[in-house]
């Protein structure tokens, strides 16, 4: 009698109700080894969609680059998925994974390079390859020992570089080494904008200087742009940035300017037919009408338009060498050599 | 009549037909028939680069992976005329010699099963995860360990791992004396392994037995002897026994794992320090290695034209090992029982010895083309 109450007691005990309530092994028991490789860990924000994992994978069907939906507060980002029915756990994507800090994780690699302790700069140097002349001018300047010659090249080491910008200032070709912000990406991104918006703005002014241009005739004008650096100044406070950027986006910005003339045009809508998104339109009353905002400035209405009522031309900026404040960008625009009425 | 055993039964581990012609309880011939797990790595490797091929290399054989990666990965350095550095070989010689206690350790154990001791069957498995242990600590997965690279080994060990790879070994060895000892002088064992199954050194040089097969019936031949990091670093003699038999067949295999204690215990004192892989640039060419498994001799021939891998052949132990078995082992003997215990003192594996090649009468091999391979659909 006294072992069937005993064995009753065992049920009732707190630590085995306890048990019952949450059965699972223990954790004991489920310990893995040190060393022993798993499935490969991704890390979705460092992958740069290089696809070498893929290439490397030597299981069919177990590693595959997806891309997720853009929604409204960013765009897409490319990542790696792991199918785990067909991977045999080699660690070799981790292993070939070229991002830093790797993407891919998979057991104890030794390839992955732990011992680098990166300094947070927010200005990374990149050396241009075809531009380099190999003067040794960077190397010999260089305070910390970052840059240094491989393969005839000369090469910036991130993890030692502290991003001083010795080597841009001692370097005699313009744009061989390159300083990029890598930090306040976002705020970049706005000054571009601004500066994209208003010189389209400013352009429009001139709407009526610009349509009476002679084929090869060019018009310049300056444009000051204090107004615009305060405004840049609210959105981040840095003027090396802010000069950075602007420098960079009046170097490499070419802007398309349709003009349109209603006075030339003898209703043959053939253009109404032509424009991909519907920006012309044609009315019995009002004749042809075209709205700005719709344009994607293709200019394939200046290409059909046999009268020249729509004009094309191209703006080229560039930022005059002076400080911000005193700074002007001279924009030069010039008629387009597309063959017209075609 | 004629017993057919397999290609599925219990007393087998992998798919194959044993067709045993007896009289009464005697069995007085035997065949062979392969050809139920052919998979066709030869031909899934052509075209691929190394680092894919190497992969697919491992899985040539279910249990003594390991050595096929290393093989392969040193056909590679020998076409480009370089060696790993030397602490990787220290690490692929420990890898390997773990690999082959393990492999000899199920391979006696599968013995025993045969001769229905259960006892030292299940001893024989219990000796044999913590060297599966081991080898997970060292490479991070038990059987297909993806370690090996051309140009030496993937991940580096510490002091720590070695220390605890050598309690595992020393343990072993404490324990494994005695399971030597209960069938080594065991009666009944002893009765059923004596002078059962015998292959004479003449046949055994006829059916070009290899491996633990080959030496226990006189032929002195083991490759570790021929292997660069063997004979320059370490001290290896050859074990071999002159019996012929299952007996001394299984203690072949005893020895031999007590051997590979050794070595692991000389490269651990021995391990240089330096790199453990260097960067090998593969020019086009032709080259072939071949290595010592756990049941004997492998052999790789690769041709690459720097990048992919234009034609492979493997040819692996186990398929001289069974003909041998099948022709002179399996002729007069007693009992059905003994034909089964036989073939499996043999240690058939027959995931790997399933190749295919051609030979002509003139004995010329050529080209498989695989004529009814299943094309893609589209």
């Amino acid at each position: 009698m006294s072992s069937v109450i005993w064995y009753l007691y065992e049920f009732a005990r707190k630590s085995w109700v306890e048990k019952f309530a949450a059965a699972r092994t223990e954790h004991e028991i489920m310990e893995t080894p040190s060393r022993w490789r798993n499935f490969p860990e991704v890390r979705k924000e460092y992958c740069i969609a290089c696809g070498a994992c893929t290439a490397a994978c030597p299981a069919p069907m177990a590693i595959k680059l997806v891309r997720s939906t853009d929604t409204s507060e960013e765009g897409g980002i490319t990542y790696p998925v792991i199918n785990t029915r067909g991977c045999i756990r080699c660690g070799f994507c981790a292993e070939v994974c070229p991002t830093d800090p790797k993407t891919l994780l998979c057991g104890e690699n030794h390839l992955i390079r732990e011992k680098f302790t990166i300094l947070p700069v927010d200005k990374m140097y990149v050396m241009d390859e075809y531009l380099c002349i190999r003067c040794k001018k960077c190397l010999k300047s260089c305070k910390v020992g970052a840059v240094s010659e491989v393969d005839g090249k000369m090469v910036i080491d991130q993890s030692k570089c502290i991003a001083c910008g010795d080597c841009i200032k001692n370097c005699p070709v313009k744009g061989a080494i390159k300083g990029v912000f890598v930090s306040n990406v976002e705020e970049q991104k706005e000054i571009i904008n601004l500066v994209v918006n208003t010189l389209e703005n400013r352009i429009d002014e001139e709407q009526d200087k610009i349509k009476d241009l002679e084929p090869e005739e060019i018009f310049k004008f300056d444009y000051p742009i204090d107004e615009l650096v305060e405004q840049a100044r609210e959105i981040i406070p840095k003027d090396e940035l802010i000069r950075d950027t602007i420098e960079k986006i009046t170097d490499r910005l070419k802007m398309r300017i349709i003009t349109w003339d209603d006075e030339k045009c003898k209703r043959c809508r053939l253009c109404v037919d032509q424009c991909p998104v519907g920006a012309i339109t044609y009315d019995e009353e009002k004749g042809i009408k075209r709205e700005p905002e719709k344009c994607l400035k293709c200019s394939i209405c200046y290409q059909t338009c046999p009268f020249g009522v729509a004009g094309f031309y191209v703006a080229r900026f560039l930022l005059s060498e002076t400080s911000l404040d005193e700074g002007v960008i001279h924009v030069t625009l010039k008629p387009s050599q597309l063959p017209m009425g075609s | 009549m004629i017993l057919p055993i397999g290609p599925i039964h219990p007393s087998l581990k992998e798919p194959l037909r044993l067709k045993l012609k007896t009289r009464g309880e005697k069995v007085l011939t035997a065949e062979i028939d392969y050809g139920y797990v052919h998979r066709g790595i030869e031909r899934i490797m052509k075209g691929k680069t190394w680092q894919k091929g190497i992969y697919l290399s491992e899985r040539v054989c279910g249990i003594c992976s390991y050595i096929h990666t290393q093989t392969f990965a040193e056909t590679f350095e020998r076409i480009a005329g370089e060696r790993a550095p030397l602490r990787a070989q220290f690490l692929r010689v420990l890898t390997n010699e773990l690999d082959r206690i393990q492999s000899h350790l199920l391979a006696n154990s599968t013995y025993f099963k045969a001769l229905e001791h259960e006892t030292l069957f299940m001893y024989m498995l219990y000796l044999r995860e913590p060297v599966m242990d081991a080898i997970e600590l060292l490479t991070g997965n038990r059987v297909n360990m993806g370690w090996n690279v051309v140009g030496g080994v993937r991940m580096d060990v510490n002091q720590s791992h070695l220390d605890s790879i050598m309690k595992i070994l020393l343990k072993l060895e404490s324990e494994y004396d005695r399971y030597v000892e209960m069938f080594e002088h065991g009666p009944l064992v002893g009765l059923r392994s004596h002078d059962v199954g015998k292959l004479s050194r003449d046949d055994a040089i006829k059916a070009r037995a290899v491996g633990p097969i080959g030496r226990a019936s006189g032929l002195k031949h083991d490759l570790r002897e021929n292997h660069h990091t063997y004979r320059d670093n370490l001290d290896l003699k050859v074990i071999w026994r002159k019996e012929g038999d299952n007996f001394a067949r299984t203690m072949n295999r005893f020895d031999e794992i007590t051997q590979s204690i050794n070595l692991i215990k000389e490269v651990i004192a021995n391990l240089p320090e330096g790199d453990i892989r260097k960067k090998i640039d593969i020019p086009a060419g032709y080259g072939d290695w071949r290595n010592e498994a756990p049941r004997g001799e492998v052999s790789y021939f690769i041709e690459t034209n720097g990048n992919l891998i234009k034609d492979v052949s493997i040819r692996t132990p186990s398929i001289m090992n069974i003909d041998a078995c099948a022709k002179y082992m399996l002729n007069d003997v007693a009992t059905v029982a003994d034909a089964i215990a036989t073939y499996a003192s043999v240690d058939p594996c027959i995931a790997c010895t399933e190749r295919v090649i051609i030979v002509d009468e003139s004995g010329k091999s050529q080209e498989f083309d695989y004529p009814n391979y299943p094309k893609k659909n589209k």
